[in-house]
């Protein structure tokens, strides 16, 4: 598709409270315009899942963006990756020359600990919140795959580990096994070191319809979906078959498949969120992907190192703000401006993010991409 | 926006009737399909819904214990995912001494409604 990555920025990740919602769209936005080269884009794509409605006008309208379409999503933790991918068929259709994409969330002005589902919903009504959803999928895979609580911990380990390079993320000191299985059980069999942290931040990206230098990165292609019915008929657990199925429209998009690929930013939100979707994404059988971590197969270093940056467990998971965090890093590995945490030869990347949140559907969104490098 | 809450109980209801407790859910006319929740038509096959009890028995298909607060939640508590029998999935909870999940596989069945309107499992 004709979509490029022209510039990324973030704010820092992690516990901000004295920062506004605006401040942290200055930084992540001022970095991104300076990046692409570009003064003005034609549109705004804006994702947040828990933003105050005109969160992203208050905030544009002081760095002089206005007069423009500004169009805000919301798809849960998928909120900005949907806007990325908004961002990118409009600029491929002919739409805008240039689309701004911004992901933020300030959760420490909405949440003090774990976040409810919505009490709307009737799992939410019921006391189901987000560690508890994924908990059922880590306490499903132990009883039917033997998943054991070192593997879970051995993703928090690895994540932990890669974001000690990276200066933007909200956890950047490593942890051990017997540090994760020893931190407080949040919902069993998930201890708080398998648990991504509340944190504020923002992320954008411009995304242009040509070529402007040899450091853009282009859009290869991308997918996203809502999922499907998750009931009595669902074998798998909660977001599996969503994943599976928007990476294979993704990956027919873009012409390739997982074995092409080099580095991988993923829904890390929990532990088991990754051992799922890599399994989803194909890097490994149904009730395997444990093993991915263990095997060193996902570290830098790694044949397929998923979430260099830390991914959401180091990095923090100010909702809206993700997916245009794992679009940066992607866009700095495929420059190969990653430092410390550089994935050697990087030049396809994938992401991926899932949101969830409304009961009896495999999942709100996924959004699956493929970026390539020069 | 004091006062404003959240609005009607969105989470399965018991079958007022007498004997084992039950949930009053939904079952196609054409396909089968059963549900715990009122929808317009089968979201399945769009057939004619009509009315079906579901329960007590059923099977855990995964269950956890939430170790924290939620607003209006005294934790712990232990949450289950029950595949009743023949009938819909549902989220309920388990109140007995031992403050453990249970395992996928176990045979659970409905024993009532908690006084603020959650379903409660308790094994068989």
């Amino acid at each position: 598709m004709d979509a490029f990555i022209r510039g990324v920025g973030t704010s820092l990740f992690g516990k901000q409270p004295e920062l506004t919602a605006s401040e942290l769209i200055w930084t992540a936005v001022a970095e991104a315009l300076s990046d692409a080269d570009l003064d003005q884009p034609d549109a705004v794509y804006v994702g947040t899942c828990f933003g105050e409605p005109g969160i992203a006008q208050r905030a544009l309208h002081r760095m002089g963006i206005t007069g423009l379409p500004i169009t805000v999503m919301e798809n849960a933790c998928a909120s900005s990756t949907h806007a990325f991918h908004e961002a990118s068929l409009a600029v491929d259709s002919g739409r805008y020359s240039n689309v701004l994409v911004v992901g933020v969330e300030h959760l420490t002005s909405r949440f003090s600990g774990a976040i409810p589902v919505d009490p709307r919903d009737f799992e939410g009504r019921a006391g189901l919140g987000l560690p508890a959803l994924y908990a059922m999928s880590a306490a499903r895979y132990q009883d039917r795959y033997g998943v054991t609580p070192e593997e879970l911990a051995a993703i928090s380990v690895k994540n932990h580990a890669h974001g000690m390079y990276n200066p933007r993320a909200q956890h950047r000191s490593p942890v051990t096994v017997e540090q994760v299985l020893d931190s407080r059980m949040i919902s069993d069999p998930l201890t708080l070191l398998q648990c991504c942290a509340i944190a504020d931040g923002a992320g954008a990206a411009v995304i242009g319809n040509t070529r402007h230098s040899s450091r853009d990165i282009k859009v290869r292609g991308s997918a996203m979906k809502t999922g499907g019915l998750w009931n009595q008929k669902t074998e798998n657990v909660w977001g599996h078959d969503l994943i599976e199925s928007t990476a294979k429209n993704a990956y027919e998009a873009a012409g390739v498949g997982i074995s092409d690929i080099d580095v991988i930013e993923l829904h890390d939100a929990f532990t088991i969120g990754e051992i799922v979707t890599t399994e989803a994404l194909g890097m490994a059988k149904l009730g395997e992907g444990a093993s991915l971590a263990t095997s060193g197969h996902t570290t830098v270093g790694g044949a397929q190192p998923v979430n260099p940056s830390g991914g959401l467990l180091s990095r923090g998971h100010p909702l809206g703000a993700t997916g245009t965090a794992q679009v940066a890093e992607l866009v700095w590995q495929l420059r190969g401006e990653a430092g410390k945490r550089q994935v050697s030869g990087a030049r396809m990347g994938l992401l991926e993010t899932m949101g969830g949140g409304a009961g009896g559907i495999d999942g709100n969104a996924c959004v699956v991409s493929v970026l390539e490098g020069n | 926006m004091t006062g404003v809450g959240p609005g009607p109980d969105p989470r399965p209801q018991l079958s007022p009737g007498s004997g084992a407790p039950q949930v009053a859910g939904w079952v196609c006319t054409d396909c089968g399909h059963a549900l715990a929740l009122p929808a317009p038509w089968c979201p399945i096959c769009r057939g004619k819904l009509a009315d079906a009890l579901w329960g007590p028995a059923g099977e855990v298909w995964s269950s956890t214990v939430l170790r924290v607060p939620l607003p209006g939640r005294t934790p712990p508590m232990v949450l289950v995912y029950v595949d009743l029998d023949n009938g819909p999935r549902v989220l309920g909870h388990v109140e007995n001494a031992s403050v453990e999940r249970l395992h996928a596989g176990a045979r659970v069945a409905l024993t009532g409604a908690s006084p603020d309107g959650d379903l409660l499992f308790d094994t068989e």
